[in-house]
């Protein structure tokens, strides 16, 4: 029986595609059966995020609306055998999917499939119940900016009110700015939301390249920071026990190091 | 309910109102009245021709036209002319050998959607006909066609030509650079590292595959 994680923030940009494409890469390297599903309708991104969108034929409504058998609709990713995408339709809207429809979905898959993560479209309408309806468990992303970080309050609200267990994946951290104070850092965010902390993403210019040539910084971890950082969120989803990276290292890392054991466990 | 007695027409130099030939002269002037009531706002100030085909208007008739359009409308009349006052229609020029590797069998005449724009991510045309696109399919748009789908431009979204299962249905493009193109049953993607020449291509199934070739034009040979 897997578990559907639904991906999501409020705020729009702060990286929930490129969080939702990287787990998924990650799950994949540790040989779970995984399932990524673009919920954001009408505005889909996660197959050009994954470079797949020249396979789609089917998607999310054409599966729910019964055009299609759910399996047809999956896209195998080009990397990974493990690793499937269930589209979301671009030319239609949120209202395409019910809720219900969505949660039948999610069942459905949870009996084949180890991981379901559920890309959320920005906001807290339509689109937004509908990636949650199905979820056993939530991610928040955020950015350290104010405007981000309110607005995951806002959604940590709302899945509270679901009884949806909810943690925290801050994303686009750099470290230079936190430490000329220009930044929110790591324990300001957790001081307001008060949620388990599963990740900290740094801030990039990788995560760019990587999105447009559709190839997640995750398959090739090694290369880069946030690669790195993707895979030990995935780890921590499977329930080990990883460290926290130490983002600060090319800084005035003493005092840095000080703050980072308070979450290094 | 009045008999139909006028067309209007619109033309990029205003509109032209055609007096069906087998309409009386009386029933024109009413019918006229009536449909400039209902467009009024629709043609605002724009100016307009009354073709008049055939006949010939008495001095009194003209006036009474006038008098009708400029009672119920705020378009202005610019002239009355006949059927043999009317513009030749452009007749194309014919080059030997333009199409020498296109496979002709493949395109046919029928109902044509011409749109006007660039279509972009999301946006969906079906169509039981042709279509043809002036300016670029983005990728995200769709085009569903019975017939045939020609783009004067770039496509780069998807293109699904002879929808109801007609494999000698084509799509051609000033620049393929499809995400998915589909011929009846047939679907194709673009290879994942691709790079499309800059020249006019077309797409046809050949042996339940989508082939592309580019077309060439043999100028003065």
């Amino acid at each position: 029986m897997g578990e559907v994680i639904v991906i999501t923030s409020g705020k729009g940009g702060v990286g929930k595609t490129t969080t939702t494409a990287n787990l998924g890469v990650g799950l994949a390297l540790h040989n779970k059966k995984v399932v990524l599903i673009d919920a954001d309708i009408g505005l889909r991104n996660l197959d050009v995020v994954m470079g797949l969108e020249n396979r789609i034929v089917y998607d999310l409504v054409a599966v729910v609306e019964g055009h299609c058998r759910t399996k047809q609709a999956l896209i195998r990713d080009k990397r990974y055998e493990n690793l499937y995408l269930l589209p979301a339709a671009q030319t239609r809207d949120k209202n395409a999917v019910s809720p219900e429809q969505m949660r039948k979905l999610c069942a459905e898959l949870k009996e084949d499939y180890d991981y379901i993560l559920v890309d959320c479209p920005a906001g807290i309408e339509q689109g937004f119940r509908n990636a949650i309806a199905g979820a056993d468990q939530a991610i928040i992303v955020t950015t350290p900016e104010v405007s981000a970080v309110r607005d995951a309050d806002r959604i940590i609200g709302l899945l509270e009110a679901e009884e949806l267990k909810a943690r925290l994946l801050i994303n686009r951290l750099r470290p230079d700015m936190v430490k000329r104070g220009d930044m929110m850092d790591i324990d300001d965010i957790v001081e307001i939301l008060a949620i388990e902390l599963i990740g900290v993403i740094p801030d990039d210019e990788k995560i760019i390249v990587s999105t447009n040539r559709g190839e997640p910084v995750a398959a090739n971890a090694n290369n880069s920071l946030s690669g790195q950082a993707y895979i030990n969120v995935a780890k921590r989803i499977l329930g080990e026990s990883v460290a926290f990276l130490d983002l600060y290292q090319n800084q005035s890392f003493f005092s840095r190091l000080k703050k980072l054991i308070g979450f290094g466990s | 309910m009045s008999k139909l007695a006028v067309e209007f027409k619109g033309t990029k130099d205003g509109v032209t109102i055609y007096c069906l030939e087998d309409a009386s002269f009386s029933d024109i002037l009413s019918d006229l009245a009536e449909r400039l009531k209902q467009r009024a706002a629709f043609f605002g100030e724009a100016s307009v021709k009354v073709d008049v085909g055939q006949r010939k208007l008495t001095a009194k008739e003209k006036a009474a036209l006038k008098g009708v359009i400029e009672e119920n409308s705020s378009l202005k009349l610019l002239s009355v002319q006949s059927a043999k006052e009317r513009k030749k229609a452009v007749v194309p020029a014919k080059r030997k050998g333009e199409t020498e590797d296109l496979r002709l069998d493949g395109f046919k005449e029928g109902r044509s959607l011409v749109i006007k724009k660039t279509l972009r991510s999301g946006q969906y045309i079906r169509f039981p006909g042709n279509v043809i696109v002036l300016g670029d399919v983005n990728p995200g748009a769709e085009i569903v066609a019975e017939g045939d789908i020609y783009v004067f431009g770039t496509l780069r979204g998807i293109a699904h030509a002879g929808v109801s299962g007609d494999r000698n249905a084509s799509v051609v493009a000033l620049r393929l650079a499809p995400t998915q193109l589909r011929i009846a049953d047939v679907i194709s993607r673009a290879p994942d590292d691709s790079s499309f020449p800059d020249q006019p291509e077309y797409a046809y199934v050949s042996e339940d595959r989508i082939m592309i070739a580019a077309i060439t034009t043999k100028l003065g040979s």
